[in-house]
């Protein structure tokens, strides 16, 4: 029985639709078979980061209103073995779905693939209730600035009420540069406010922009900072015991004002 | 001597630090207000213990979570009637 988890943040635009397509492809090169379901309903957008766009032919809505079985409506990734979407509808929204009709898509999508990874929309509404409806797991993004931070926490906390469990953060879009100086928290600071396990930091990677650009999520190529840290993401979640690298960048000059105030 | 190492480079408080401070703040008063049943369950659990020492009507009870500064204070107000000692119920 595969797993299914739900990856949100609460707060729009901090990389959930980029960690999804990236950590299901990577889990896909791994070997695993992964389905990645868009649960934005109306603001569908997994499927041109995927670059699948032009092969979507039916979505979660036609497989609900019984237009088709749940089998058709999965595109599969040409690139790589194992892994398929299922697109969301671009002419629903968000009420047109009941938070049981995505549980019973989850729960037969997990009789077949090893994980079931559910984007889910920003906010704390109806989208985000339908996303983690079926979901074992979730993986909480957030990047380390005070808005994303304090609506991870609010989801956090509806998760935790719903018996969500394991609950694992993503730290999205880590600047090395900006927390060696000190002008943006590092990853004890995010976990010591939200307090739940850290799965992975994945550093600010202007590759993120040219591989959504083409459609080719960053794991496809590896070698980036980015694609690095998702491929370290999705061996942790197989369950492969990796360390999280300090990605923290020190100058030379405050690691030496360092080294003497430690020292002391 | 810590400090003063830091202090005659000249440097300015660090604003990851002004963040995570600003941060813990507005989330311990988030979590509060979102979790009405945390409140109601302490205001259960106080009554409880006080009643052994205290008579108070119920619905005179005020409980809420106040902001002074750097932190958060909890003021729970329960009049009360009567004292039961219990030094003399032994």
């Amino acid at each position: 029985m595969g797993k299914v988890i739900v990856v949100t943040s609460g707060k729009g635009g901090v990389g959930k639709t980029t960690s999804t397509a990236n950590l299901g492809t990577a889990l896909a090169l791994l070997g695993k078979s992964v389905v990645l379901v868009d649960a934005d309903v109306g603001l569908r957008n997994l499927d041109i980061v995927m670059g699948l766009e032009s092969r979507v032919v039916y979505t979660s809505m036609d497989v609900i209103e019984k237009q088709c079985e749940l089998n058709k409506a999965l595109v599969r990734d040409r690139r790589v073995d194992g892994l398929m979407l299922l697109a969301a509808s671009q002419k629903n929204n968000k009420d047109d779905m009941q938070p049981e009709q995505m549980k019973a898509i989850c729960d037969k999508l997990r009789t077949t693939y090893d994980f079931t990874l559910v984007d889910s929309p920003a906010g704390i509404e109806r989208g985000f209730r339908n996303a983690s409806a079926g979901a074992d797991e979730a993986i909480v993004v957030t990047t380390p600035d005070v808005s994303a931070i304090r609506d991870a926490d609010r989801i956090i906390g509806l998760l935790q009420n719903v018996e969500i469990e394991p609950i694992n953060l993503v730290i999205n879009r880590f600047s090395p540069q900006l927390v060696g100086n000190g002008s943006m928290m590092d990853q004890a600071d995010v976990l010591d406010i939200l307090n739940i396990d850290l799965i992975g930091v994945v550093p600010e990677d202007s590759g993120v922009i040219t591989s959504t650009n083409r459609g080719i999520p960053l794991v496809y190529e590896d070698g980036s900072p980015g694609a690095q840290a998702y491929m370290r993401i999705a061996r942790r979640l197989t369950g492969q015991r990796i360390p999280i690298p300090d990605l923290e960048q020190k100058g030379l000059f405050s690691s030496i004002v360092n080294w003497f105030t430690k020292n002391r | 001597m810590n400090l003063s190492i830091k202090q005659l480079f000249g440097r300015k408080p660090k604003s990851s630090n002004i963040a995570k401070q600003r941060l813990k703040l507005v989330i311990t008063q988030d979590r509060v207000d979102v979790d009405d049943r945390f409140m109601t369950r302490l205001h259960h659990e106080l009554a409880e213990v006080l009643a052994k020492y205290f008579e108070f009507s119920a619905n005179s009870v005020k409980m809420n979570l106040k902001q002074e500064g750097n932190s958060y204070i909890l003021v729970a107000d329960f009049p009360y009637t009567k004292f039961h000692d219990m030094s003399m119920r032994r």
